[in-house]
């Protein structure tokens, strides 16, 4: 038993040193640019797999390090120059949104490039070992240590002691000063990404090593990871990123040892979760996680906390035009397509037209949360796999009629959107996003994981579809599924349309546009962002139950990161907070992949693009933001 | 708690106590607001004015201490709760809301009177809120329209300031028209007692004048409403407040009528520091 756990522990110490090295990367640049970096952990990734390919090419490994460090520095440098600088005056969702498609965008183009499989990374010290009782220790582990600690001590002497150290934190404490006294701030903010890279690309190697191998989707859970250890320490702190970092990889070693190897990262972004809630300014920071984010932060002409508003809209120089269509043209378009079957439409066209209709629903769901009420929700799969599970759970298992278990799964959904967002109330800005981000991956891992009830990755098959009691008429055909859906669509936009119509939609946007304002105006905020969360959770709930009933089965695959990412940038493509434009966002990226079928493969790398340069070039969407 | 004394609706601060690291925002603080009273609250920058009005609407938690509304303790409750028993405020910072229609920035303060709760009977719980706005009940429409009504009524008050621009966004108003919004916003709620935190900072002298000339007659058209205000124009002070407080690193100095306040050698040497600029003092000031 002790044994066991002295190698956890043992085990702990040594990833959480690579944890603290994440986190330091993250911690600079969010001291230095005010921004979450979602882009860390695809740096980490980058830096791996270089490593990984120039060995493969013959590149002895200490040369093949170092040169992935550099090339991963000046990958971190262009993605603030190209990704992040452009987007001073732009909302203050979008430098956040930015980092995500950066995220995104190497995820997928790492998957295209060295497949989607697990590499073997190159380990030459593991095979050293020094045992300590029955636990030992590798080469790699004392590599690690070593590494860590010594980087650790050089950057804080170069904080400390070097003028650029200097120039760095005087950015971090006050940018406008700091270029009152000549400093170049652009240049720092670049200059901590690049810092971050080199981080991110030596914890990445270190990472490759220790597990001795390496994966394109490794970025979001290591990312994610870094976050915890930074927050868990104190966001301010080298000393408390290496504590933060130690803990986070005992706790999450000593779950994967004593629970089971598929719960190791549901206990590291638990924590995550835990800190952002209960101690968000971690524990031995001062500086809470507060900031808005936005390239500038959140200061300037009028005090907000709005994710949609800008510096440019503040000065008033962007007067963008509103496209809302009224409640009954929505109704009448989606009452056009219900022709579809009618006019000979084909099994194929019914397929896609239904899935579209599906995220047509879940754009609406998001557009009121993250539009309207200005949570950023990096996690919306997770109350559409609720309502999906609900569904297939409810017929399979507990013999409920497939009728019952569709109100049942947008009943379940709400309530489980309501409890799971609930803590994140006293969130805003950024944090939410981090905060949404981790209950989508745990919601995910638990489906995976919790074999008993969920059948983890081999899904639930046979899930039964409805009857409707319409007799007469096949209600279990393809064409009644997609009538079905459209039905759907068509209520969600309607209650949609009254939310945001009524004073309960104003109110969100209230609470969305300055929180302190909203209530000092006596606006009871919690209720509010509550209603937010079950109607969302509601019609996410409908639009998996329909998923459910379309695939005759669901899995934890269609509940990943991924869709949650889709989700978001169909709504910032249509124009946040706008039913209008969240339907013309849905139903255009649902179609994308079906479009360019052949390239079908490439679909989250032409997602991540759009989101990207939308970002940049009509961060208020096609029509325009509410 | 007895609430058929004379002066229900008096607030008053009892022994209060703030610091912020070394710096000493409330130190004892200790005074009583009567119901109707129009206060002025004056002194040198980081006095402590503004975390005074901080406290009293309760973003801002003293440390030690109590403040009171009609006897009860309302020092712990948050903002919300704080307005929704009838104080309502203005920021020195203008929080307006940016993307929110000039109109639906005032309809956010009919809200708590529309779901009810705190001085008024609770109306609509979240659910039956939800059901309400989702079959557009006519109740809660009815509600919903008076709100409008009083919205309107309210924007009006500011003549041509406000209204004809009622579907413009908040973030194209010009600095004293955001003033303006807040206060409106504050208005529209009806409140007991009104916390105005620099209404006139960044305004010229004639939209002070006209800014004065509202507050004017809101004290006329509404006697009983408790009006603090924080401000450093003492013309301003001078014109409508009838009671001064002037505070100076968080003490109250002097409590007296604004004349004899303002004439306090006391007052002019917090300001100035010496006595010998004492006689420019008025002029600076004045001048706005």
């Amino acid at each position: 038993m002790l044994e066991l756990f002295l190698s956890q522990i043992l085990n702990g110490v040594v990833i959480g040193f690579v944890y603290a090295l994440i986190a330091l990367g993250f911690s600079l640049v969010f001291g230095v640019a005010n921004i979450i970096n979602f882009a860390q952990g695809a740096l980490l990734m980058l830096g791996a797999f270089l490593t990984f390919t120039m060995v493969r090419l013959g590149a002895p490994i200490a040369v093949a390090i170092p040169l992935a460090i550099a090339i991963t520095t000046a990958t971190g440098m262009l993605i603030e120059r190209l990704a992040l600088r452009p987007l001073q005056n732009a909302p203050y969702i979008a430098p956040l949104l930015s980092t995500l498609a950066i995220a995104i965008i190497f995820d997928a183009a790492a998957e295209m490039i060295w497949t989607a499989e697990i590499q073997s990374f190159p380990s030459p010290l593991s095979k050293y070992v020094v045992f300590v009782g029955s636990a030992y220790l590798t080469g790699v582990d004392f590599l690690i240590i070593a590494v860590s600690l010594s980087v650790m001590a050089g950057l804080m002497l170069f904080l400390s002691r070097s003028w650029m150290g200097k120039a760095l934190r005087a950015t971090a404490q006050d940018p406008e000063a700091a270029t009152q006294m000549g400093i170049n701030v652009p240049l720092m903010r670049q200059f901590s990404f690049g810092l971050a890279g080199a981080l991110g690309a030596l914890a990445g190697v270190l990472i490759g090593m220790y597990y001795m191998s390496v994966f394109p989707q490794m970025g979001i859970p290591y990312g994610l990871k870094g976050f915890a250890a930074a927050l868990l320490g104190g966001l301010s702190s080298i000393p408390g990123a290496i504590v933060g970092g130690i803990l986070l990889g005992i706790f999450e070693s000593l779950a994967s040892g004593y629970v089971g190897e598929g719960w190791r990262d549901v206990i590291a972004f638990s924590v995550l979760l835990l800190v952002l809630i209960v101690r968000p300014h971690g524990l031995f920071g001062n500086k809470s996680l507060d900031a808005l984010g936005g390239a500038s932060g959140a200061t300037g002409g009028i005090p907000t906390t709005s994710v949609v508003a800008s510096m440019a809209g503040a000065t008033g120089r962007t007067k963008q035009r509103l496209i809302e269509a009224p409640l009954l043209v929505l109704l009448g378009v989606i009452a056009l397509f219900a022709l579809l079957p009618a006019l000979g439409g084909s099994n194929y066209l019914l397929q896609v037209g239904t899935q579209a209709a599906i995220y047509a629903v879940l754009a609406v769901s998001l557009t009121l949360l993250t539009g309207s009420a200005g949570i950023i929700s990096i996690g919306h799969a997770a109350f559409f796999g609720v309502g999906a599970y609900a569904a297939a759970l409810a017929g399979r298992n507990w013999g409920i009629p497939a009728e019952a278990a569709f109100l049942l799964a947008g009943v379940a959904a709400a309530v489980f959107a309501a409890v799971l967002y609930w803590p994140t109330i006293r969130l805003s800005g950024h944090t939410v996003g981090l905060a949404t981000l981790a209950i989508g991956q745990i919601v995910y891992l638990v489906c995976l994981n919790w074999v008993d009830v969920t059948r983890g990755p081999m899904g639930i098959p046979g899930v039964q579809r409805p009857s409707l009691l319409l007799g007469g008429i096949d209600m279990k055909s393809l064409a009644a599924q997609y009538w079905q859906a459209l039905v759907v669509l068509a209520i969600a936009v309607t209650i949609a349309f009254a939310m945001l119509n009524s004073p309960i939609g104003r109110t969100w946007r209230a609470i969305r546009e300055d929180r302190l304002a909203a209530r000092a105006s006596g606006v009871p905020v919690s209720r509010y962002l509550t209603l937010v969360f079950l109607v969302s959770g509601f019609l996410a709930g409908l639009a998996g139950a329909q998923f459910a009933f379309l695939q005759n089965f669901v899995s934890p695959e269609s509940f990943m990161i991924d869709t949650s990412i889709v989700l978001i940038s169909m709504i910032v493509l249509g124009g946040l907070g706008n039913i209008t434009g969240a339907l013309v966002g849905g139903v255009l990226l649902a179609l994308l992949p079906e479009v360019l079928r052949e390239f079908a493969q490439y679909r989250m790398l032409a997602y991540g693009a759009i989101l990207l340069l939308l970002l940049r070039f009509r961060p208020q969407g096609l029509a325009g933001t509410r | 708690m007895s609430m058929s004394t004379p002066n229900s609706a008096a607030l008053v601060i009892d022994k209060v106590n703030r610091r912020f690291g070394g710096v000493v925002a409330a130190n004892a603080l200790d005074f009583t607001i009567r119901q109707g009273e129009f206060l002025a609250v004056v002194g040198p920058n980081g006095a402590g004015k503004s975390t005074l009005l901080q406290m009293i609407s309760g973003v801002i938690r003293p440390q030690e201490g109590e403040i009171r509304l009609g006897g009860r303790r309302i020092d712990r409750l948050t903002p919300e709760a704080i307005n929704a028993l009838g104080i309502s405020r203005t920021f020195q910072t203008s929080r307006v809301f940016p993307m929110l229609t000039i109109r639906d920035s005032i309809l956010v303060g009919t809200q708590v009177g529309l779901i009810g709760g705190g001085r008024s009977p609770r109306r609509y719980g979240p659910v039956g809120e939800l059901v309400s706005a989702l079959f557009r009940l006519p109740g809660y429409r009815a509600s919903a329209a008076a709100a409008e009504a009083r919205a309107e009524e309210v924007m009006k008050m500011f003549g041509d300031r406000l209204w004809p621009r009622r579907n413009d966004q908040a973030f194209s108003l010009s600095y004293a028209n955001r003033r303006r919004l807040e206060i409106a916003r504050a208005l529209v709620q009806d409140p007991d007692i009104l916390l105005l935190d620099e209404p006139a900072a960044g305004m010229n002298p004639s939209e002070t004048d006209e800014l004065t000339e509202i507050i004017a007659e809101l004290r006329r058209s509404r006697p009983s409403m408790t009006i603090v205000m924080v401000e450093h124009k003492l013309q301003v002070v001078r014109q409508l407040a009838e009671r001064c407080i002037v505070m100076s690193q968080g003490t109250v100095i002097v409590d007296d009528t604004p004349a004899g306040a303002l004439e306090d050698p006391r007052v002019i040497e917090a300001y100035l520091g010496t006595k010998r600029s004492a006689a420019a003092f008025g002029k600076v000031n004045d001048d706005g």
